[in-house]
């Protein structure tokens, strides 16, 4: 977990904190909700039970001068739910589009996950792709090159990661709170792609973070 | 690959699957991690699940007295299981059933409510071939395999890769995807196998799980069948419910952005499973199995009035869904039968009111080809490919919950004025009048007109010819919102999380001045799907202080009309200055 926060306040002082609307896509069992829990929890389940309907769970994570709050949307992966995704995408300023690297059509699925987001959600929303499962790399079928590729030309922050074993699970998250705009003074405030950004009080410290502790 | 080949493929993957499991654990190849080690310390409660502590050497004494209970009444049901035909329809019947089928009749009496000897008896044979039809044309096989790996392992019966039970589900589920071809396999049908299978045989649970889907009384083909139609009925049902008797929760949780799809949804497609403490999941079982689904209604009620004391001390959404999605199957806080009894008043009361029951299934709701007819699948569903576009049905679905969203944030809004005049009917007759996207959403009429005009109370706006019908549904919603935001000066939340509130781009401003200016055109990228409406309210001071205050109680002076009149010239109205949420006043309280 040390790649987590990367600043450490002292107690006490103002950080200006934002809050993000992030939604978790992705075909069914490729570890969607695994990837929320071991970042908000940091709890791996093998039978991690299947999501029906929806979850939320939130997350703060520190970087150097905000601290990000993720309200995270973790959707059920069978096409069937795929009529409920909508409502989870709408209005969120990231999401993590996953795929399975032991399985090429949860690649497949991901690209079209992909486009629809592309097609419907907001215009600056931060698309992460994430290759899960990168601990069976004995059982690899989508190339690590392949994907990458496949993100640089959309634009996408890529990583492979695991549940499993933590790898790059919270620098996933990481990533896209970099990459999320936290300011408003760049003109074009007001898109819909902008954090709320709210002023931590003096003494209030994010709790469920594992940083700023 | 050409349509052979992945024809080919998919059928070769079903063998594999199917062969797996038709060897069980023999010379399987099992990697570590889909097996669990025993551990010592792990301990098995009466009912078969595991759990991760040592349980207690001694039972407490309400243990000792429900097992006491128990033992008194084994006699009794002996008795009445042996007699069935005579006692079926007998008061008495239903009345020990609320008192709680003794776990070891359970399965005897599960099989007897569900009607399961005749069904098998006149449909001898065709279990098998559902499944041998399944072998070779089933679509459902990936799922089901993904999700029977994952469903209650948390049971001794199913703790094993591979296992007899594990089978047992892996082969009901894929016999019924074929015998019921236009629900097939659906995420959570897994959960009324599972259950089922711990209660009676595979042919059993088979039949069983047909009785739920589609016999009258349970009707669940329509909540599993595409587009999810029933739950749409009851969800609204339970929302009608909440307002007239829970009417201060129903808004706190509004406002929240809790719309009651995140936990009713589970709820009720696996009837109160992994959402409530296995004893209380059963009890509520036993009384859904003799009365049906018109359980359902009372049972989210009963949860919720039983709990309004601790939810009404949330005011985010995360500690709802924490609360309602994994601390109350932790703890439930009240002994089983002072919840069935609960839910028995509940359903007194929502008997008077005209409430208990939201109604039999529709025609949509219901199998439209007789059941157990085959079809051979398309070729996009045997190789997995899926729909580009979505079906009529999830259009439906999608579209009638961006309205429960909108009527609920709309109702929060009039609540303020009418906290206990106004009706549920009264308020979504509101939201529809109010609602921008008339023509595109389901069951609202409009005009069908020409242009989109606009008329604000006394607020700026401005028009920009981009845009698409479309975007009308998302409008509507965007500016209910948005004004909700600004209605409400107590809220130290925005709405962002709520469901499909786009709100990240109205942030609200605590500070006065800004509250009032009038947002202008600015140079962001617009989205066609967003509209945005600014809507000040008169006056107003400075807020400094984030005390609770007195606002306009009616919307009067805010009032938008907006009607659409030309399809093809739809206007989008953008909201281009953020109102900064950058001044200190603000105060996040992070949990």
């Amino acid at each position: 977990m040390a790649s987590r926060g990367t600043a450490q306040r002292p107690n006490g002082t103002q950080g200006k904190i934002c809050q993000f609307k992030l939604v978790l896509l992705g075909e069914s069992a490729v570890g969607k909700s695994s990837l929320v829990l071991r970042f908000v929890k940091g709890q791996f389940h093998e039978y991690q039970e299947s999501t029906i309907g929806a979850a939320f769970l939130t997350q703060t994570v520190c970087l150097e001068e905000t601290t990000v709050k993720f309200e995270i949307w973790d959707t059920a992966g069978q096409e069937r739910y795929h009529s409920l995704a909508p409502m989870y995408y709408r209005g969120a300023q990231a999401a993590i589009v996953v795929y399975d690297i032991t399985n090429q059509d949860t690649f497949t699925r991901a690209t079209t996950w992909v486009k629809e987001l592309q097609r419907q959600a907001s215009p600056s929303i931060v698309i992460a792709l994430a290759g899960n499962k990168a601990d069976l790399g004995n059982k690899r079928v989508v190339e690590y090159e392949e994907a990458q590729a496949y993100a640089e030309e959309n634009g996408l922050l890529f990583m492979e990661t695991s549940a499993k074993t933590a790898m790059n699970v919270n620098d996933i998250f990481l990533a896209i709170a970099k990459k999320l705009p936290k300011n408003e003074q760049t003109g074009n405030a007001g898109t819909s792609g902008q954090g709320r950004r709210l002023v931590e009080s003096e003494g209030q410290k994010p709790t469920s973070g594992n940083c700023c502790k | 690959m050409n349509e052979e080949e992945l024809l080919k493929r998919s059928a070769a993957e079903r063998d594999r699957i199917f062969s797996c499991y038709d060897r069980g654990r023999e010379g399987a190849e099992i990697d570590p991690w889909e097996d669990p080690a025993y551990e010592v310390y792990h301990t098995t409660d009466r009912y078969g699940f595991i759990h991760d502590k040592r349980l207690p050497q001694k039972m407490d004494q309400n243990e000792i007295k429900t097992q006491f209970v128990e033992m008194e009444r084994l006699k009794k049901w002996h008795k009445m299981t042996k007699n069935w035909e005579t006692v079926a329809t007998t008061e008495k019947l239903r009345r020990r059933i609320y008192k709680g089928i003794p776990d070891r009749f359970r399965g005897q009496v599960w099989v007897l409510l569900l009607g399961i000897h005749k069904l098998k008896s006149e449909n001898i044979g065709k279990y098998e071939e559902m499944l041998r039809l399944a072998r070779q044309w089933s679509t459902e096989i990936r799922q089901i395999d993904a999700d029977v790996a994952r469903q209650y392992r948390d049971h001794i019966n199913y703790r094993e890769r591979y296992s007899l039970k594990q089978r047992s589900m892996f082969y009901v589920l894929a016999a019924y995807s074929m015998y019921n071809m236009e629900v097939g396999y659906c995420q959570g049908m897994s959960v009324l196998a599972g259950l089922l299978l711990l209660y009676m045989d595979e042919e059993e649970a088979f039949w069983g799980l047909s009785v739920l889907l589609t016999d009258k009384k349970y009707s669940m083909h329509g909540f599993y069948v595409d587009g999810f139609p029933k739950l749409n009925r009851y969800m609204e049902h339970h929302d009608k419910i909440m307002q007239r008797f829970l009417p201060k929760l129903k808004k706190r949780l509004d406002k929240c952005g809790c719309d009651s799809i995140l936990y009713a949804l589970k709820w009720f497609f696996v009837v109160f499973q992994e959402r409530t403490p296995v004893s209380l999941g059963l009890r509520i079982w036993d009384i859904f199995l003799l009365d049906g689904d018109r359980v359902l209604p009372a049972i989210a009620y009963t949860i919720m009035k039983l709990h309004k004391r601790q939810l009404l001390t949330m005011d985010s959404l995360d500690e709802f869904c924490n609360y309602l999605q994994i601390k109350l199957e932790k703890d439930f806080g009240y002994d089983d039968d002072h919840v069935i009894s609960a839910v028995e008043r509940s359903m007194e009361e929502l008997k008077r009111a005209k409430l208990e029951y939201p109604g039999p299934p529709l025609p949509h709701e219901l199998p439209k080809q007789p059941i157990g007819t085959f079809k051979e699948p398309t070729f996009t569903s045997k190789v997995g490919r899926r729909a580009d576009e979505f079906s009529e049905a999830q259009q439906v679905m999608r579209e009638s919950l961006i309205q429960r969203r909108q009527t609920a944030l709309i109702e929060d809004e009039g609540s303020e004025e009418h906290e206990d005049s106004a009706t549920p009917t009264e308020l979504s007759a509101a939201s529809n009048r109010r609602m921008l996207g008339a023509n595109n959403c389901v069951g609202v009429n409009s005009h069908g007109g020409s242009k989109f005009l606009f008329e604000a109370g006394d607020g700026g706006s401005s028009l920009s010819p981009q845009g698409s019908r479309r975007s009308l549904a998302d409008t509507s919603v965007t500016s209910t919102a948005d004004l909700s935001v600004f209605s409400s000066a107590t809220r130290s939340q925005p709405l962002d999380n709520s469901l499909d509130t786009q709100s990240n781009a109205s942030v609200a401003s605590s500070s006065g001045s800004a509250g009032l200016q009038t947002p202008r055109a600015g140079s962001h990228q617009p989205s066609p799907d967003v509209v945005r409406i600014y809507v000040p309210y008169g006056g107003g001071p400075g807020y400094k202080d984030g005390l609770p205050r007195t606002l306009p109680r009616s919307l009067d002076t805010n009032k938008i009309r907006i009607k659409v009149q030309d399809p093809d010239q739809t206007p989008v109205v953008e909201n281009l200055k953020p109102f900064a949420l950058d001044s200190p006043e603000y105060e996040l309280d992070i949990k």
